[in-house]
């Protein structure tokens, strides 16, 4: 058996624990350090999701215990696809984090940022409810050190709302999970789904509560209406390539949901209908529509971008509760683009904000910014994707989706909502982009800003207030490597939709997904010691004996 | 030439400018020149191809499951489209080459130009329709860059998101209209949907997708009530308004619904929509465009009103209108391009567009004077002119279309267009050229260079030779109308003639060029009643409506969002309750299956501390000494009870857990205010403790329902009962678990750890390193005891810290057989040496302690790790144990589990996390001036303080 | 007996619910700490309840109580104590550099009047 599935988890970790341990106090050393095992991860993710395309679903059992005793990874097509996307959006934020020197801003950047990955990681490929509540934590934990990162009044005041909101999610997930191992007497997820289906009707509700707080802890993560609250200000206010690494962090609420209602609480089965199909969609909409106003209602840049964020989530969940592969397919697919186009977005706005000057992100006239033409370029195409207008993906992501809600009975809802907010996105993008990258070359109302003005445009090094960027093209470099992704992910859209319509059959086929886990043979017990306690349930070991051997 | 290369090519081209910018602008104007030139001369490739009627395709796929391709093919109405648009596109690129001035960034504006180009050419060649649609959003955002290229202009700013908000909107319906219209027909190839007609037509989906569709039409081509934005575009530099919002980009709308003529056209629906609206827009445009004073501004209006009549001409469903529409679209991109150009040169010449304060420069300008006049008499509609041939056709077209059932309405309508449209096109020629020579002209007028005059020239040649020898113009219209005729009608036999003989539309087009005279004659008076009386500017409308929206989103994120967590849990709250609930109640439970444990008298003592000191927590909490106590107390009961329900690693961690965190709040109360004022008031406090007693009142249900009964399956805890001894080498099952079976938790949870302490330490750094640094220093000393670190406590605390280690190591080794482990023995040592800090303070402790906190953590987790990895060796997984019995004489024997291994990176990590965390509290805590003592004591016996005093 | 935890439960889960929706920082952590009690009792009950029935095996004996909510339990205190040990210090951080220690950010509203400190540098 090989050990690659657990080097994602475990790789990070360790990193982190040397560079607490050995480097603390030499950055350059943090930062080979860091980027070197994002670095490495990524290629060994690449290999498995190549290894999974086939349909393969890689177990790994920890401590050689058979499932469900013990904990076990799981690499299928689903999870290996979020984690390379984790990773792949790990190097462009780790590259903006030095060239901007936010890293070096505060302590122990790259150590939270490693453990921050393997959270997120773990997440994506436990195969325990619980082991995935710990993973949460870690990733939590984690978010919240690099939230507060290089501190700042505002930032940490909202770091406790964001802390104390996030703990109340754990509190529910511990509930939900204390439901289940009270209901099923098991934590392995494909587990629960063998358990769930066997549940007899006239006892679900203790299995339904334990659904649907599920569903709720995840909808936090997800930032569904109306659970979304947290965000805004998180984003708007944390350093900006944490914001940018945030993206993948309500993917992991998605993630979540789609794992846990198309393997153990399907809403199809008689015991838990009534739930994921009734509450997800209106939820989602209504998230779509909020995110879409807040993007036309934001005060400030950074604000814009967070509603942003909240808005692509609405639509990702829209496409999953519509719940047939098509819906689940394009989901991903909108998932992947909307990760890295808010990334990119967020990276951006901080290249604003350091360059324009402190007159900040509010829609209020300033000096055009250093190097303009450029950030305005990468602004607008962004903001394309953003808003699903071509040729980006997010357009073909919005299609997909659309096309996707055909079948649905609530069709028109769905179609409604994202073609309206859609047009308010486009309103609300092409709003802050005149004012902040046009209005800068209007006549300036008070002298004090014109003599700022000069016809040709100081380069960065000569702008005084374009600090902190020891290599100022790094910063580009990595926002241009977001960008550029977004393309190859618009243009082999065919192929990745290929991958993408696997991954959902294989998740509305779980047979194979629970067969592995359940039935794959874990340690044999070879008992060796002097022979007391040996009555100890000797009958219940016996026969797992048997089906080890 | 490929398809795909004569699409692709402007948006290669597109980099050139760019690139070229330093090479200057004649490098820049001729690189988009040539890549015009070469796209036009690729499509003039095909024509033969065209002319004898074939269609050629190009296909490769790009999402095949959605079925959207790029796939393009070309056919009559492709081809004329796209040479329209490329051959423009050379014109208009010699135009604004001589047109820009210096200031402005040629790079930046051709880039655009010929992205926009592209996205046109790709339009009108697009086989797919989702494809279609890709070049049709791309339209509308280079529009938007272009129209905004001025980015100084207010108006250039509001008029390009004015022209994006409408046309995006258009292009959303549009993708709706489109997907439904794919699933109609099974495809999204226009090739197969064009041989779809009556699939279409009677698929109920049909008109949802005609009226999306139509919106995507309307809005483009600027049909009423969409019209206003296309005037407002025209603060975009001459050369774009003459190239997208006269010949090519508001001609999109026009060029789909020619498209979809053959399957969308012919229903009522249609010729109602599609008519009605070109008509309306027709007569209303030509109407405001008359009393326009900006150049331009007539302009535009005269275009959305042109476009209007070849709208109504395609609504009428005959093919004798598609004909005429066809003609006349050629016609108009002819003279309207070259009117637009005019308007720019003179805007450019005399510096101004304002009819007011123009005329009399027909002398001054005469080439410009002759070349304005053609066109303006083509667009009138006088004999000898390509105009006037179409509009005949037109007006004889109206004789025969009945709406509403009234068959003068549209007749009369269209004169009454017609008269207009000839009305402002005299006063275009009257207004600005002829009349008394001013002196008064911003610029000194005279004719520009070749350069500008020759692109507009080279049209009016077109004007007069289709005006004069309409035959010349016949195979190509009669090509375009087939292709726009499909299947679904065949060509009528007229042919494009001068004189069509003494008929109905002869006497209208009289009647409308000598209306037109007389109404411009009368042009004053009639204008100041417009003034007064005129409707209200579409584009106040829209602004209050823009405005309205964003401030109702305003309004809605900022109320939503406004910051209040307490509202945010309360919402949280309230959700949670409402949906276990009802989870809960459409689910349905059995009977009872377990018997309860009696009630024992301790137990319920237990629960009554527990509920008073909950209690009076609630009411006192703002005393916030107070409430850490009695929290601590609650703490201490769950312990117990869970001592008492035979979970005795439980009760040992959570009192360990309890000290620490006790120490660690007091700590925190160190810096924060030591009372909550109360704030909220009793309605906010109902409120709240409605929502509590929900919430608990959940919580002890579920757990009940559940407490009365066996779980739905076996416990997979029966397996590790059953091997936690033969499998893991352990009897305390608990830790077996946790080093063993789950260890992997475990692992996270010291990193979780480890991530905290790592957290607090960074948090305190950053802190000291801010203003809050001086803000501690000055902070008012609290009454300090005089003898800090008393003498009995520190004595006490020396001798108890070896025996406390002692109990720590021996709760560690123990841990796996007996209640016990790594985690409490952690917490254990972790107090003991807290306990030296209280007595001694920080400083002498800290002399006497080597090992960085850090480096303990990192060193634990490493441990712990490679613990884990060592697994690898014997080729199994992560964190697989193993164990055995050794015997060391005199000793009984003895265990030894890697898992222990694991558990020494627990108690390390738990020891460095614990420690880290409080020793940055205390950091923070140092205030200037304090004498940190280098003593353990105070006051010591031993010392003779007086002695230190003097010295 | 289950009557006892149960409601222990519910009173916990009200009391941490109440806290949280103060409005200063301080009661605030501590409705988390009341939570995590429920959520702790909740957990180890899911293994139903016994009384001494330790699950340390001994011989002859075959009754021992669940052992692996305790399990999981543990791992949530510890995990409870990190995240209180975190929430403690980023409130005493916001209470130094702001003096103020709501756990409303009202200044949300206009955002226009938040001070933005893009990086404390």
């Amino acid at each position: 058996m090989s050990h690659w599935v657990i080097a994602p988890v475990l790789l990070p970790g360790m990193m982190a624990a040397i560079i607490i341990l050995a480097a603390r106090y030499h950055p350059m050393l943090q930062r080979t350090f860091s980027l070197a095992t994002v670095g490495i991860c990524l290629a060994i993710a690449l290999g498995l999701l190549v290894s999974v395309a086939d349909g393969t679903i890689h177990l790994y059992q920890l401590g050689n215990w058979a499932a469900p005793f013990g904990i076990v990874l799981v690499a299928d097509r689903l999870s290996m696809l979020f984690v390379v996307l984790t990773l792949f959006l790990a190097i462009p934020v780790l590259l903006y984090a030095m060239g901007s020197g936010w890293d070096m801003r505060g302590r122990h950047f790259h150590a939270l940022f490693q453990f921050q990955i393997m959270g997120i990681l773990g997440a994506f490929l436990t195969g325990d409810a619980f082991n995935l509540f710990v993973f949460f934590e870690v990733l939590l934990l984690a978010s919240y050190g690099l939230m507060i990162h290089s501190g700042g009044a505002t930032r940490l005041r909202v770091g406790v709302q964001y802390v104390v909101f996030n703990l109340l999610g754990s509190t529910l997930f511990l509930f939900a999970l204390g439901t289940i191992y009270a209901e099923l007497g098991t934590l392995n997820i494909a587990d629960i789904a063998a358990r769930v289906a066997q549940v007899p009707a006239e006892n679900s509700a203790g299995v339904r509560v334990a659904a649907v707080l599920l569903l709720l802890v995840f909808a936090i993560k997800a930032a569904i209406l109306p659970l979304h609250f947290w965000l805004p200000a998180t984003y708007s206010t944390a350093p900006a390539p944490v914001a940018a690494l945030f993206a993948i962090m309500t993917k992991v609420g998605a993630y979540s949901i789609i794992r846990f209602y198309t393997i153990a609480f399907p809403p199809d089965l008689e015991v838990t209908q009534g739930l994921f199909d009734t509450w997800l969609l209106p939820g989602a909409l209504l998230t779509l529509a909020i995110g879409m106003i807040g993007v036309l209602g934001a005060k400030r840049l950074d604000r814009l971008v967070a509603f942003a964020v909240i808005g692509s989530m609405g639509m990702l969940m829209t496409s999953v509760s519509v719940f047939t592969p098509e819906g689940i397919a394009a989901a991903l697919y909108y998932a992947v683009h909307s990760t890295l186009a808010t990334a990119a977005l967020f990276l951006l706005v901080d290249v604003v904000r350091t360059r324009r000057a402190g007159h900040d992100l509010h829609w209020v006239q300033a000096p055009p910014i250093v190097g303009g033409a450029l950030v305005a370029g990468m602004f607008f195409a962004a903001a394309i994707a953003m808003a699903g207008l071509p040729p980006l993906s997010g357009f073909v992501g919005k299609l997909l989706i659309l096309d996707a809600a055909l079948a649905d009975p609530r069709m028109a809802w769905v179609w409604a909502v994202i073609l309206t907010s859609s047009l308010i996105a486009v309103v609300g993008f092409s709003r802050a982009g005149s004012v902040i990258f046009w209005k800068a070359h209007a006549p300036m109302p008070d002298p004090a800003l014109r003599e700022t003005q000069s016809d040709e445009q100081p380069t960065p090094e000569q702008n005084p207030d374009h600090h902190s960027e020891p290599q100022p093209a790094l910063p580009m470099v990595a926002i241009g490597t977001l960008l550029g992704a977004i393309v190859l992910v618009t243009v082999f859209a065919g192929p990745i939709n290929l991958y993408l319509n696997a991954t959902a059959a294989q998740l509305f086929a779980p047979g194979p997904y629970i067969s592995t886990v359940l039935d794959t043979p874990g340690k044999v017990i070879t008992y060796t010691g002097k022979d007391d306690h040996g009555d100890k349930g000797a009958d219940k070991d016996a026969d797992h004996k048997e089906e080890d051997h | 030439m490929s398809l795909f290369l004569i699409v692709a090519l402007p948006f290669i081209g597109a980099l050139l400018p760019g690139l070229m910018y330093q090479a200057g602008r004649q490098a820049c104007a001729m690189a988009t020149f040539f890549v015009t030139l070469t796209a036009f001369i690729g499509l003039m490739t095909h024509l033969p191809a065209v002319l004898a009627g074939e269609v050629v395709q190009a296909r490769v796929e790009w999402l095949p499951s959605l079925g959207l391709n790029a796939n393009f093919f070309i056919d009559g109405l492709g081809f004329f489209f796209a040479a329209l648009i490329l051959g423009i596109g050379l014109l208009i690129i010699t135009y604004g080459r001589f047109y820009l001035s210096r200031k402005d960034n040629m790079g930046e504006f051709f880039t655009y130009l010929l992205l926009f180009q592209g996205a046109m050419v790709g339009i009108v060649l697009s086989d797919n329709i989702l494809m279609l649609l890709v070049f049709w959003e791309l339209t509308s955002l280079s529009s938007f860059l272009l129209i905004g290229y001025w980015k100084h202009l207010e108006e250039g700013r509001q008029g390009a998101r004015m022209a994006l908000t409408v046309t995006g909107m258009g292009g959303l319906a549009l993708i709706g209209g489109m997907l439904l219209l794919g699933n109609i027909a099974g495809s999204f190839d226009l090739t197969v949907i064009l041989e779809n007609r009556e699939v279409i037509q009677e698929s109920p989906l049909y008109l949802p997708a005609l009226i999306l569709i139509l919106l995507g039409c309307f809005t483009k081509s600027a049909q009423f009530p969409f019209h206003f934005w296309l005037p407002h575009a025209m603060a975009a530099p001459p050369p774009v308004s003459a190239y997208l919002h006269s010949a090519t980009m508001v001609k999109a709308g026009i060029f789909l619904m020619a498209r979809l003529w053959p399957v969308l056209s012919g229903t009522e629906a249609w010729f109602y929509l599609v008519t009605g609206a070109g008509l309306i827009t027709m007569v209303i445009a030509a109407i405001i465009a008359l009393f326009k004073n900006d150049l331009k501004g007539l302009l535009a209006f005269s275009t959305v009103s042109h476009l209007g009549l070849i709208t109504m001409l395609l609504g009428t469903g005959t093919a004798y209108g598609a004909l005429v529409a066809v003609f006349h679209i050629l016609n108009h991109a002819t003279f309207k391009a070259a009117l637009f150009m005019s308007a720019g040169i003179i805007d450019h010449e005399t510096g101004t567009r304002d009819i007011t304060r123009l005329g009399g420069i027909r002398r001054l300008m005469p080439i410009t004077f002759i070349i304005a006049t053609i066109a303006a008499l083509s667009m009138a509609g006088i004999p000898l002119f390509n105009g006037f041939i179409s509009k005949e056709m037109m007006l004889k077209e109206t004789t025969k279309t009945v709406l509403f059932g009234a068959p003068l309405l549209v007749p009369v309508l269209a004169t009454i267009g017609a008269l207009f449209s000839a009305a402002y096109s005299f006063r275009y020629i009257g207004h600005t050229f002829l009349g008394p020579v001013r002196d008064d002209y911003p610029a000194k007028p005279h004719d520009p260079g070749i350069g500008m005059w020759g692109p507009p020239a080279l049209l009016c040649v077109l004007v007069v030779g289709i005006g004069v020898a309409p035959f010349l113009a016949e195979p190509l219209v009669f090509l375009v109308t087939e292709a726009v005729l499909g299947n679904a009608a065949t060509l009528p036999d007229e042919h494009l003639k001068i004189w069509h003989g003494v008929n109905a539309a002869l006497w209208m087009s009289v009647i409308a060029v000598f209306g037109g005279l007389t109404l411009l004659a009368a042009y004053n008076p009639v204008a100041r009643g417009w003034a007064k009386a005129g409707p209200p500017a579409a584009k106040a409308i829209f602004d209050a409506i823009i405005h309205a929206v964003v401030s109702a989103a305003t309004w809605v994120t900022a109320t939503l969002h406004n910051g209040a967590l307490t509202r945010y849990a309360a919402i949280f709250g309230v959700t949670v309750v409402a949906l276990g609930v009802h989870a809960y109640f459409t689910g349905s439970a059995t009977a009872p299956t377990r018997e309860m444990l009696p009630m024992e008298p301790v137990a319920v003592v237990a629960w009554i501390l527990l509920v008073t000191a909950t209690t009076v927590l609630l009411v006192y909490h703002n005393y916030r000494y107070l409430a850490l106590v009695l929290t601590s107390i609650v703490g201490l009961v769950i312990a117990l009870g869970f001592a008492y329900l035979s979970a005795p690693d439980l009760a040992l961690t959570q009192i360990s857990v309890e000290v620490v965190t006790a120490i660690l709040l007091l700590l925190a109360l160190n810096f924060l205010p030591r009372e909550t004022p109360l704030e909220s008031g009793a309605l906010r406090r109902l409120r709240d403790g409605a929502i509590a007693g929900a919430a608990g009142l959940g919580a002890a249900a579920l757990i009940y329902s559940m407490l009365i009964r066996d779980a739905l399956g076996t416990p997979i805890s029966e397996y590790h009962l059953a091997n936690s001894y033969k499998g893991g080498g352990g009897t305390n099952v608990v830790n077996v678990i946790l080093v063993d079976f789950r260890g992997f938790d475990t692992f996270g949870e010291i990193i979780v750890l480890g991530i905290a302490a790592v957290i607090i330490y960074a948090l305190t750094e950053t802190l000291l390193s801010s203003p809050v640094r001086a803000r501690l220093l000055n902070r008012p000393m609290g009454n300090k005891a005089g003898d800090a670190h008393p003498l009995m406590m520190v004595v006490m605390t020396r001798v108890m810290m070896p025996i406390v280690l002692m109990v720590g190591v021996y709760i560690f080794l123990r841990g796996h057989n007996e209640p016990g482990g790594g985690f409490i023995s952690g917490l254990v040592v972790a107090i003991a040496i807290i306990v030296q800090y209280m007595a001694s303070g920080f400083d002498w402790a800290e002399k006497r302690q080597r090992y960085p906190y850090h480096g303990i953590i990192g060193a634990g987790v490493l441990i712990a790790g490679l613990t884990g990895l060592g697994a690898f060796f014997f080729d199994t997984e992560f964190l697989a144990s193993s164990f055995g019995y050794f015997r060391i004489p005199p000793f009984e024997e003895f265990e030894l589990a890697t898992a222990l291994g694991f558990d020494l990176g627990v108690f390390l990590c738990v020891v460095g996390a614990v420690l880290l965390s409080l020793e940055s509290f205390s950091r923070l805590g140092r205030r200037s001036g304090e004498q940190s003592s280098e003593y353990a004591m105070d006051i010591a016996p031993s010392r003779d303080d007086t002695a230190e005093k003097e010295a | 007996m289950e009557i006892l935890v149960a409601s222990a439960v519910g009173i916990l889960t009200a009391a941490g619910i109440y806290l949280i929706l103060r409005k200063r920082t301080f009661p605030v952590i501590l409705g988390t700490a009341f939570i995590s009690y429920a959520v702790n009792v909740f957990l180890f009950a899911s293994g139903r309840l016994a009384v001494n029935q330790p699950p340390v095996l001994q011989d002859d004996v075959t009754l021992y109580s669940d052992p692996l909510p305790q399990a999981l339990v543990l791992t949530a205190i510890v995990i409870a104590f990190g995240m209180t040990a975190v929430v403690v210090m980023i409130g005493v951080g916001a209470y130094l550099s702001s003096q103020d220690d709501h756990i409303d950010d009202l200044d949300e509203v206009p955002p226009g009047q938040q001070d933005q400190t893009g990086d404390a540098s």
